[in-house]
């Protein structure tokens, strides 16, 4: 179970990206964050894993308090924490095969690991995870020869790859078309329902959140504005979801929705 | 220019049209700055103060012998009617159009003129050709007299091969002056070259008091069993051992050998200059001399030296892009904007860092090679220095920007699949710094290589070392054959570091 208490994160800027922000996530649930760009969202999940220093506030995964961790804790939690990014963020120039050992830096002993060497089972468990997102016979290209929809399984192939409690999606279907952006999320709902993932997910469209959300919040300017249940989001209205994303927002949906580019 | 504002949003003008075109007329662009068209009216104003200040520079250029401002013009204009013509007109034309500018631009309905911007390029363009010393005539007529140079640099390949050289000599005494018992005429060896000169013995050419010259003694020179129909040169050396070729005339005396490599001639005995002390008889040689070519063709000199400098040239430039890549990794990260700003320290050591390879960068390799040569003495050593010393500033600045490049979403990524720092590192940083910097280093080889020609112009090593010494010798073929080796190592280079570079990135 995570529990995020009283989470707040001002950038040395001054800006305030997150504001007294609690809510609790239990096992296997498939948690979606909506809000607008610049609400917080993208903090939020990033204060998760302390890819980003929370500045006041506590998060506890499992009875241990995240925020606290030094280095070394702090890397065995990341590594039980898988991460998905809007923009893949993988290693352009690298092999797909690469990318995704790259997944398993947490687990192995560091020297072997600098000479781009790992254990063979490891090497099969990264073919198992391409085959198992279709793109194993993309294995040995370049990440950046393969489309959007394919760097983006790598990145699901290389959060695999950390045996991960839990993942964190940061937008990830934003720089994709709509129907690529279904195919990512039945493999995160996937995940989901057959390994028991605690899926946290920030997502825009609101047919996508009424489909795979199992609970929702909503954000707008740092603050938590909305939680809602699986059954109180499916029956949101358009004025609800405004009220979210404030007064210019309209109902789009994913299927008609351009493709959102960064 | 751009007119900045449209007929909606054109500001009003401070004075109205008319008092704006006086304006103009007594400077021009005030009328427009007055009609609140400042870089307009700036720009026109500059434009005109330069088109006076320049014209007058080049007036008084074109006479300056004359004492007054008014001489300069009638007799610059007499030289060059065209010129000052085109010049005095354009610029009395540029002020009037100034006026009707401002006029326009001054007035609410109106826009300015805008053929007065292609009017001051024109005199520019008429200022350029003059200042620049333009001379078609010249570039026409002289055309010509560049083919010789050109067509030895162009094509200097039969200077790349020679044949080994032996002389054949032979010589005859000759007595100076004459005594009652001169040297007997050598003998005639029928299976050597011999040479006899008729008498055996003489007065030099000499100066009398003014100065003309005495001719000295007629000598009667005949030769044989030299190689037939083969250039033979008369050579004189005097007792003391100087050698030197005769002249008649200004010109080097040269025979032909005949079919049976006999030859005949009349010489007139040398000036020469001996010391004082020289006197009484003494005995000088003349000499006549062939150089054949003996042998199978073999490389020549200049050829065989253009290969070893070349090779020095690619190595020079190897070495100072290895040495200059050595200390430009380094520095590069502290001239990154992206790891340098953390403090206001670390901020100081970047602006510092970056102001040095500004400066660095700015003086050329020439110069850097100048100095240099200074250091450590002429040849390649001095090119190496000059070389790194500008690959460190350049390659810095370059890697550099590369890390102010990269990514940081693989970063982040990798953060979060709990690597630690090293690792980090190796998986999301070196791969995307090795493209750039694989790709830098490589083109900045192939530039070090190029511009080792150019520092071994002044005395940095390398084939430009040679070339510049060719050049000077006006030993053209042989400075042919070092600029071709120069056109095909830099299309090699090019070609080949292109080649890796779209490899790696």
């Amino acid at each position: 179970m995570l529990e995020v208490k009283n989470l707040t994160k001002i950038y040395d800027d001054g800006t305030v990206a997150l504001r007294d922000v609690s809510f609790t996530v239990e096992e296997g649930e498939f948690l979606i964050i909506i809000g607008l760009s610049g609400s917080g969202k993208s903090t939020l999940l990033r204060c998760i894993n302390r890819l980003i220093e929370p500045t006041e506030g506590q998060i506890i995964w499992k009875g241990q308090d995240i925020t606290a961790a030094d280095g070394g804790e702090l890397r065995k939690i990341r590594r039980k924490i898988g991460m998905v990014f809007q923009h893949f963020n993988l290693v352009r120039r690298s092999t797909v095969i690469t990318n995704v050992l790259g997944g398993r830096l947490g687990y192995v002993s560091q020297w072997p690991s600098l000479l781009h060497r790992f254990p063979k089972k490891d090497r099969k468990k990264a073919m198992d995870a391409l085959e198992r997102l279709g793109i194993e016979d993309q294995a040995h290209k370049r990440a950046d020869e393969l489309s959007g929809g394919q760097q983006q399984r790598v990145g699901i192939a290389r959060a695999l790859m950390q045996d991960p409690e839990m993942i964190l999606a940061d937008e990830p279907v934003a720089s994709l078309d709509p129907v690529l952006a279904h195919s990512i999320l039945d493999h995160l709902e996937m995940l989901n329902q057959e390994e028991d993932m605690t899926i946290l997910c920030s997502l825009h469209y609101l047919d996508l959140i009424q489909e795979y959300a199992s609970r929702v919040i909503g954000l707008r300017a740092g603050r938590i504005v909305y939680r809602g249940s699986r059954e109180q989001i499916r029956a949101m209205s358009d004025d609800e979801f405004k009220e979210i994303y404030g007064e210019e927002a309209v109902r789009v949906s994913a299927a008609q929705a351009p493709g959102e580019r960064s | 220019m751009v007119t900045r504002s449209t007929e909606q949003d054109k500001k009003r003008s401070l004075v109205s049209a008319p008092v704006a075109a006086v304006a103009s007329l007594i400077l021009p662009g005030v009328g427009q700055i007055l009609a609140r068209r400042v870089w307009r009216g700036l720009l026109i104003l500059g434009a005109f103060v330069s088109i006076v200040g320049l014209s007058a520079w080049r007036i008084d250029a074109l006479a300056h012998r004359e004492p007054t401002a008014m001489a300069k013009l009638t007799e610059a204009f007499s030289d060059h009617p065209f010129f000052v013509g085109l010049m005095i007109g354009g610029t009395i034309l540029l002020w009037l159009v100034s006026a009707l500018d401002a006029y326009r631009s001054a007035h609410p309905d109106q826009r300015g003129v805008f053929w007065i911007f292609i009017l001051v390029l024109m005199l520019f363009f008429a200022l350029g050709w003059q200042i620049s010393e333009i001379d078609l005539y010249q570039a026409a007529t002289g055309l010509p007299d560049t083919w010789p140079l050109f067509s030895r640099v162009m094509w200097p390949w039969d200077a790349a091969v020679t044949r080994r050289t032996e002389t054949v000599s032979a010589r005859a005494e000759i007595e100076v002056p004459c005594t009652d018992d001169p040297p007997e005429p050598p003998e005639r060896d029928p299976e050597q070259p011999w040479v006899v000169a008729e008498p055996t013995c003489g007065e030099l050419s000499d100066l009398d008091e003014e100065n003309n010259i005495v001719p000295g003694t007629e000598l009667n020179v005949t030769g044989g069993n030299f190689a037939p129909n083969t250039e033979t040169q008369i050579w004189w050396e005097d007792p003391i051992g100087n050698e030197f070729r005769i002249r008649q005339e200004g010109e080097y005396i040269t025979i032909e050998t005949d079919d049976e490599g006999s030859f005949q001639l009349d010489v007139i005995m040398p000036y020469r200059l001996l010391p004082p002390s020289a006197r009484g008889p003494q005995i000088h040689y003349l000499e006549a001399r062939q150089v054949a070519e003996v042998g199978p063709l073999i490389p020549s000199e200049p050829l065989l030296l253009s290969i070893e400098r070349m090779i020095e040239t690619i190595f020079l430039g190897m070495m100072a892009t290895f040495f200059g890549i050595l200390f430009a990794i380094p520095i590069s990260f502290l001239a990154a904007r992206n790891l340098m700003s953390g403090s206001w320290f670390s901020m100081v050591i970047y602006y510092v860092t970056r102001a040095f390879m500004n400066i660095v960068r700015a003086i050329e390799p020439l110069i850097w090679a100048v100095i240099a040569v200074q250091w450590v003495g002429l040849g390649p050593f001095a090119g190496i220095i000059a070389l790194t010393v500008h690959t460190i500033a350049a390659l810095g600045k370059l890697y550099s920007e590369a890390i102010e490049g990269i990514d940081p979403g693989p970063i982040e990524a990798i953060q979060a699949t709990g690597a630690n720092q090293l690792q980090t590192i190796m998986y999301a940083v070196v791969p995307q710094m090795i493209p750039p910097f694989v790709s830098f280093s490589i083109y900045r080889w192939d530039i070090n290589v190029r511009l080792s020609t150019v520092v071994g112009l002044v005395g940095g090593g390398g084939i430009g070392f040679i070339l510049i010494q060719y050049i000077r010798l006006l030993n053209f073929r042989a400075a042919g054959i070092a600029v071709w080796f120069i056109a095909i190592t830099v299309a090699i280079l090019d070609y080949v570091s292109a080649d890796i570079r779209e490899r790696f990135v």
